[in-house]
């Protein structure tokens, strides 16, 4: 379809307008952690770095705790987006394929789990941590990601294993493969693109909790960036270009896992099945 | 060497009755299809002989197995799909290759027997090809070559040939036929297209509702069927069903029979059970290419061509606008005649079969 030129621009300055909200704190966060002190804080901001260096980051990785937190948000992270990926790919095949009673009701009903704001049920999960003695320890962090990203993640695997067409799934029963087998073989090469997603949303949702984190954690050697950072703002005064290091690091995983798993959002990877 | 015995065979979903206690035997190396319209069971039929499907009650027997509550797997048996459902993430060989991996061929052997389909079904060049990258015709062979490398008793075809279009559709129906011959395997072909089924079958087992209207061979069922599903249902135009009234007995198993919409009265049709006696309403069905030569025939009738359908090869008479009480008749195509054209017709009353109230040949 053609579409008339004042669309286009105008299509085109809104879209400008929309990336650049989106952009520019990242740009002014990137480029502010290589500026010289003076600089961050001048009255008159720069766009464009007139000076350049990396004291910040060279700080902040030998004389703070940075890399500990990190090394533990890793550690979190991973762990909970492993355990969520292990109980949400069966689980989700589970609510596609196999009838149980209840199954439409408990689908339904698994993203109540969303209805209550963390804070409702940070106390009483404290206490039982605290009984169970997993204060303080990064387990408690694990279980609790695994806790809030599952729901989701269970609710859209079921609709990716869904949009697999069923033919393809009884040529894999008649050639002889069990349901272990269909799953790990056929099934989950099909609903990659859906496992990528939930493995990012796992993941960022790990990367970036404050509230459990903050209160579970108690011993400055476990916590992880978000909490740990956080500390190193306010201990004596803001030192702005440690800040924006710390900021500018703590987005790398983040990219990293979606350049690795960019190619598993592979467009109709089931084209060619059926038709 | 495959045979497939079904008996007392039921199936309902939830408290709607789809198929009613059927029984069939098939022969070992026949080819037989299941043919009959949309909802009709024979998908159905299909899927529980396939095992994706369980019956709601009777046995399913293949090559003397009773293989009623077996794993689709486990049946000896391989399916081609409609939809071909290749498996996207693998080559073409991977497609193939997979049900032997699944029954732990060794690789050696699982290449081997890859090859030889390939080579029977030209696919050669494919092998190393995603399903994504092949046209409609090649996906079906494809296909067709997943279930022959497992070299199974029965082959199960699910309408494998109407995602193509009308071209490869003759040439997929002979290259299977082809393979049936070459393979001498048993094989259950469900289609809705009775021409499908009269070009490939051995048997054809026409199903209505649930229900085997006849089984029997192509020629059985179009020169014989037992009713007016049938006789409707086999052959393209299909049958003409004209109101007649039977009004005495002939001689010989002939009753007399007036037709009024082609003006006849007193024709003498035979009657398939001489012993029937039966009077008054009936239908007649005469099939198209059964009008002749005017100089031939018991009877002459008149037709007006409302519209002529010339294929080229023959061509077909219309008579009325309205479509449900049309009459078609085949004309020579050298003599084509013209719309409003009255043109003659000679008839043979043993080419006219009669159905009763109920739809049962009489």
């Amino acid at each position: 379809m053609k579409r008339p030129i004042r669309w286009t621009v105008a299509l085109t300055a809104a879209l400008a307008l929309f990336a650049g909200l989106v952009l520019l704190p990242f740009w002014l966060v990137l480029t502010g952690s290589v500026k010289a002190p003076a600089e961050i804080i001048a009255r008159q901001p720069t766009m464009v770095p007139h000076s350049f260096t990396l004291d910040h980051y060279a700080k902040l990785l030998a004389a703070s705790d940075y890399p500990v937190y990190m090394m533990n948000s890793l550690i979190v992270a991973s762990v909970s987006t492993l355990i969520t990926l292990l109980l949400a790919i069966p689980a989700g095949y589970a609510f596609f394929r196999m009838s149980f009673p209840g199954r439409e009701t408990l689908y339904r009903a698994i993203l109540l789990a969303y209805a209550f704001p963390s804070i409702v049920i940070l106390i009483p999960l404290f206490g039982i941590f605290a009984k169970i003695g997993l204060i303080d320890s990064r387990i408690a962090l694990v279980l609790v990601n695994v806790a809030f990203a599952l729901p989701f993640a269970v609710w859209l695997l079921r609709s990716f294993f869904a949009g697999i067409p069923a033919e393809i799934e009884e040529a894999a029963r008649l050639d002889g493969g069990s349901p272990f087998i269909v799953l790990r073989r056929i099934m989950i090469p099909l609903v990659a693109p859906g496992i990528a997603a939930v493995a990012v949303f796992a993941f960022v949702t790990a990367w970036t909790e404050y509230v459990f984190a903050s209160v579970m954690i108690l011993s400055d050697a476990k916590r992880t960036v978000p909490v740990g950072f956080s500390g190193i703002i306010g201990q004596y005064q803001i030192d702005w270009g440690l800040l924006l290091a710390g900021a500018s690091l703590s987005i790398l995983p983040v990219v990293v896992l979606f350049a690795f798993v960019g190619r598993w959002f592979v467009a109709g990877l089931t084209e060619g099945a059926v038709k | 060497m495959g045979e497939v015995t079904l008996r007392g065979v039921r199936k309902s979903f939830g408290s709607t009755e789809v198929i009613p206690p059927l029984d069939l035997s098939i022969e070992p190396g026949e080819f037989v299809v299941f043919v009959g319209p949309s909802g009709c069971g024979k998908s159905t039929l299909l899927r529980m002989i396939a095992g994706l499907e369980s019956p709601s009650a009777g046995t399913i027997e293949i090559a003397g197995r009773d293989v009623t509550h077996a794993e689709p797997a486990d049946r000896g048996l391989a399916m081609v799909f409609q939809t071909y459902a290749l498996y996207p993430h693998m080559t073409v060989a991977q497609n193939m290759a997979f049900g032997l991996e699944m029954a732990k061929v060794p690789a050696a052997e699982r290449a081997e027997a890859v090859r030889k389909a390939a080579e029977i079904l030209q696919i050669t060049e494919l092998l190393d090809r995603k399903p994504r990258e092949l046209s409609g015709g090649q996906r079906q062979r494809v296909a067709i070559g997943r279930a022959i490398v497992r070299d199974p008793v029965l082959f199960l075809f699910d309408e494998p040939l109407s995602n193509l279009d009308a071209e490869l559709r003759v040439q997929m129906r002979l290259e299977i036929a082809r393979l049936h011959a070459g393979l001498a395997a048993t094989m259950i072909y469900v289609t809705h297209d009775q021409i499908e089924a009269m070009t490939m079958a051995d048997r054809i087992v026409v199903l209505r509702k649930g229900v085997i209207e006849q089984v029997g061979r192509p020629t059985e069922l179009y020169s014989d069927p037992d009713n007016i599903f049938v006789a409707g249902f086999i052959g393209s135009p299909r049958m003409n069903f004209l109101p007649a009234a039977i009004t005495g007995q002939g001689q010989e198993g002939h009753v007399l029979v007036d037709v009024p919409r082609l003006g006849l009265s007193g024709l003498p049709v035979p009657l398939r059970d001489p012993g029937v006696r039966q009077m008054g309403e009936v239908t007649l069905g005469l099939r198209p290419e059964d009008f002749g030569h005017p100089e031939t025939g018991d009877r002459t009738v008149e037709l007006t061509a409302e519209v002529v359908e010339n294929l080229g090869g023959t061509a077909y008479l219309y008579t009325d606008a309205g479509r449900d009480a049309a009459i078609v008749a085949e004309v020579p195509r050298r003599a084509l005649p013209s719309l409003g054209e009255t043109v003659s017709f000679g008839l043979r009353a043993a080419d006219c079969f009669l159905f009763g109230p109920d739809g049962k040949r009489l």
